[in-house]
């Protein structure tokens, strides 16, 4: 179907000025679509589905465009359904610390928020001023401080979701506990807006620290079995990390000027506990480390820095480079031998590679940058290593061109049939982006 | 068959029977069944075809294949503490029993995690690891008895789970049978994240209709370096719910936090184990901040500030183990209590937002007054999860279900709040037409659906979760308490 005919009917269901025709600009990253729709209700994006759903038209969601890059074998579907309109706090009730929002709200707004009212959200997700809060959830992004609190599928307690027909349902409640049916929104979280588009997120909040540090924990001779048996020691005692992460030399230079493998060590408490947690560290503090506390402003700054390190899908790369990233999973403490593994591969492979990975949730972000060979062949060395751990590996950014080539998500797991039968269920026309996720689901 | 003393012309019970290995692998005869025509939830029974106690996923597996061959309904039951019917066998089901399913597999300390099979009890996965200092957080009352796969079927909470989340949040990896007989692995080696839709998050709390779960790998937890319990008695109820927000208000986040009415500290100070609460107040706290040491003196003195804000009459911090123990066991065993003061009680499950409590409470006492049902409330005040426990005797014509639509009314109360009609204890069989309180056709249709792909035939556990117009249903006629907690 031509592009005028789609603009044309599209027009009958939804309002012309949040509309607009894109050229076939082929985005390096793909998942665009010939018509790009700006919906500001949930009502219009209701509209929208029917037409897509009714028609066979395939739908693409976008929301700050931060995590373009990250599944998807189409260059551009039908209609691109932007929720960058969509946005704004819908309730938040203080003294019951939740608060509802709609999805296409930047991360980054509802933190300023809620720091007037010294709460938070407890994740911290990649590029916080563009993710949208409806993006996060949909790809499950994560960052060190999951350790302590949680990642989406914890801080989700509702949702409303616009199905492919058009209709609402609502997942889960506002209240903080609930076990009323099934736990539905376990089911979103994480799908890749391949079930439904997120219009409403209802998450539950915590209190902002009244103090924090970061410890930076350098071992200066890069002795793995000393890391490894610190690491252990650490997390059998009774501290309260909420972040134990192993950051590579490489990253460790960029981030404190220090090229070592570098441990940071966040405790986020009222301010006895926090020192009283940094004295305990430099009681067990192994020989030939270095380190350097980062308190209060200089912590946060590290973090703001560091969730920055990884490309943003919704700027172009002008390096020249092919840019990638790999989310692996593996047991808490083999984290050491993949963020070992990726810092060797720089030299086979010719890369820069920045790795990083949590001692005690078992979850790794490698960023691989150089020749487009190269990091292919780099992600598979680092597929094949981690299927050995019994891990998986997801890659979470790579050009579209390349993706055709390397399985983003791995292998099928034997359980995929599941996976297939609720899609079908769901979205029977398979309308909602299609091919995205796992399996070409 | 005759080799393990069979008595029965129901083919299918000696088929069964073929495919448990050992003695003790079948029970059928009624007088048998009989202890299994319900679970903690005694307003209904029916009596199941049979109850197999199988080793092993094997199984397991051969059980749930035949039961899908031909087309007997199932359902699996772990130590029957349920309390809204999950384990009721309302169509005669084949019961799976999984208590002899009860060991702990491995324990992996520098990773915390371990792995169960369904049928070992909760607390003794603590007991187990607690010479290295670790526990398991999911800490239902019913804890002593309780197994690890009932409360993964029905996402079970317990006090402590304000800080510490519910069973979902511990849960990294299931080893499931399938309603048609076919095992799966999720969360392998319990590494998170795996890709693909979450259906660890969706077989948690499913209540036993998706699967039947073989093997739990669970994250354990380093016990916290301290521990402070505070005890507050209040005259005025709207001061002990002002003090709850007040705590939460002030950014501290209790292990636990939990009240209790007058109706409940007459109940629980005549039962086994009295503390000696003080009889003319409205309403106590129990609360329990946990962490690093140095950071807890900071907030039990702002626990205590927030109490005397609020008119408290006494607030005391326990002093010793012993003495919070006591504290704890007066809470834990405090439905059970209610024997103690009624032939007969029921227990609901609403959740709230917290801020809603004054006003939710006083609807409840509304409803007492109209159904001329005294109600006692013990609750997680933290999370907003009520438990307002009804009182009435079953020898009395027409009291049972007066007390049914007493308790109705009080999740009505909570739903209209904006809250839910079950924080911990599930739908199963009692709270399957409250669901259409909170979820409109469609959203029930969308859960069904999710059923259909997992369990098409719906032989696993039928009829529960969801509302099923038209069915009927023995009502218990002779009073007996529930024994559960």
């Amino acid at each position: 179907m031509l592009q005028g005919e789609l603009y044309t009917e599209l027009k009958d269901v939804f309002p012309e000025s949040q509309m607009e025709v894109k050229e076939n600009e082929g985005h390096p990253l793909g998942n665009g679509g010939k018509v790009a729709v700006y919906p500001k209700t949930e009502n219009e994006i209701s509209h929208i589905l029917q037409y897509a759903n009714k028609n066979g038209k395939t739908v693409s969601i976008v929301g700050g465009g931060t995590k373009r890059g990250f599944g998807g074998l189409i260059d551009s579907a039908d209609i691109l359904l932007s929720l960058a309109n969509l946005k704004g706090i819908v309730e938040h009730t203080v003294g019951d610390m939740t608060l509802t929002v709609k999805a296409g709200t930047p991360f980054q707004e509802l933190q300023q928020y809620l720091e007037e009212h010294n709460q938070k959200i407890s994740l911290d997700p990649a590029w916080p001023d563009y993710a949208t809060i409806g993006g996060i959830i949909a790809a499950n992004e994560s960052g060190p401080k999951r350790l302590a609190y949680g990642s989406a599928r914890d801080a989700v307690i509702g949702l409303r979701v616009v199905y492919p027909n058009g209709k609402v349902i609502r997942t889960g409640g506002k209240v903080v506990k609930n076990v009323a049916g099934y736990d539905m929104n376990k089911l979103f979280v994480g799908s890749m807006g391949t079930l439904g588009v997120l219009t409403e997120i209802t998450l539950k909040l915590r209190p902002l620290p009244k103090y924090e540090s970061n410890v930076l924990l350098s071992f200066t001779e890069g002795d793995f079995a000393e890391m490894r048996s610190f690491a252990a020691a650490f997390l059998d005692s009774q501290m309260e990390p909420v972040s134990l992460e192993l950051i590579s030399p490489s990253l460790a230079e960029k981030l404190t000027g220090e090229k070592f493998y570098t441990l940071a060590i966040s405790f986020e408490d009222n301010e006895s506990s926090v020192h009283y947690q940094e004295s305990f560290l430099k009681s067990i503090q192994p020989p030939k480390t270095k380190m350097t506390i980062l308190a209060q402003e200089k912590a946060r700054k590290f973090w703001q820095s560091f969730y920055t390190i990884s490309p943003n899908g919704r700027v172009s790369n002008q390096t020249g480079e092919t840019e990638a990233v790999l989310k692996i999973g593996v047991v808490n403490l083999d984290v050491l031998k993949v963020i070992r593994e990726s810092h060797l591969l720089q030299d086979t492979h010719n890369l820069l590679i920045e790795a990083h990975g949590g001692l005690g949730h078992g979850l790794c972000q490698i960023v691989l940058r150089g020749g487009s060979e190269n990091v292919i062949s780099a992600i598979q060395h680092l597929r094949n290593f981690v299927k050995q751990l019994n891990g998986y590996a997801v890659i979470k950014h790579l050009p579209f061109i390349l993706r055709q080539k390397i399985e983003v998500w791995g292998e099928n797991p034997p359980y995929f049939f599941l996976f297939k039968g609720i899609k079908t269920k769901i979205d029977p026309n398979n309308i909602l982006n299609p091919k995205r996720f796992v399996g070409g689901i | 068959m005759s080799l393990k003393g069979i008595r029965t012309n129901d083919k299918h019970i000696k088929n069964l029977a073929n495919i448990v290995e050992g003695n003790r692998s079948i029970l059928y005869k009624k007088e048998d069944l009989l202890a299994y025509d319900c679970d903690g939830f005694t307003i209904y029974r029916h009596l199941p075809r049979a109850v197999v106690f199988p080793n092993n996923t094997e199984e397991v597996a051969k059980i749930v294949k035949y039961c899908h061959e031909h087309d007997l309904p199932f359902l699996a039951r772990g130590a029957g503490t349920g309390l809204s019917g999950g384990a009721i066998p309302l169509n005669g089901e084949v019961i799976i029993s999984l208590v002899k399913m009860k060991r702990l597999i491995s324990v992996d300390f520098e990773n915390r995690r371990a792995v169960v099979e369904p049928g070992f009890v909760n607390l003794k996965l603590t007991n187990s690891i607690s010479d290295k200092g670790y526990y398991y957080a999911p800490d239902p009352s019913s804890q002593y008895c309780c197994t690890i796969g009932g409360n993964v079927g029905e996402n079970a909470g317990g006090a402590h789970c304000l800080k510490y989340g519910v069973t979902t949040n511990h849960i990294l990896g299931l080893e499931v049978v399938l309603p048609n007989g076919e095992v799966i692995e999720i969360g392998k080696d319990g590494i998170p994240d795996a890709p693909g839709y979450d259906l660890l998050g969706l077989l948690t709390g499913s209540e036993g209709t998706l699967g039947i779960v073989t093997k739990i790998t669970v994250r354990i937890l380093k016990n916290p370096e301290a521990k402070q319990t505070v005890l507050a008695y209040f005259d005025n109820v709207a001061d002990g719910s002002q003090a709850v927000s007040d705590i939460i208000s002030a950014g501290i986040v209790p292990a636990a936090l939990e009240m209790m009415d007058q109706i409940a500290i007459e109940a629980v100070e005549a039962a086994a184990f009295p503390v000696g609460h003080p009889k003319d107040i409205e309403a106590l706290l129990l609360i329990e901040v946990d962490g690093i040491s140095a950071g807890i003196d900071e907030q039990i003195h702002q626990i205590l500030e927030v109490c005397k804000r609020n008119h408290v009459r006494e607030v005391k911090v326990a002093q010793s183990e012993e003495e919070r123990a006591r504290w704890w066991a007066n809470r834990k065993t405090g439905f059970g209590a209610m024997g103690a003061i009624s032939p007969d009680y029921l227990v609901q499950d609403g959740v709230i937002p917290r801020s809603k409590l004054p006003e939710v409470l006083n609807r409840i006492h509304e409803i007492s007054r109209e159904y001329g049902l005294r109600i006692a409330n013990i609750f997680h005040a933290g999370d907003g999860n009520l438990h307002p426990l009804v009182l009435f005797d079953a020898r009395k014509p027409g009291e049972t279900e007066k007390a049914l639509k007493a308790g109705s009314a009080c999740l009505q109360a909570c739903a209209d709040a904006g809250g839910s009609i079950t924080g911990e204890h599930g739908v199963g069989i009692e709270k399957r037409e409250e669901m259409r309180f909170i979820f409109s056709d469609e959203e029930i249709a969308a859960q069904t659906d999710i059923r259909e792909v997992f369990n098409p035939k719906n032989l696993l556990n039928a009829g529960k979760l969801f509302p099923t117009p038209g069915r009927c249903l023995e009502v218990k006629k002779e009073g007996k308490s529930v024994t559960a907690s």
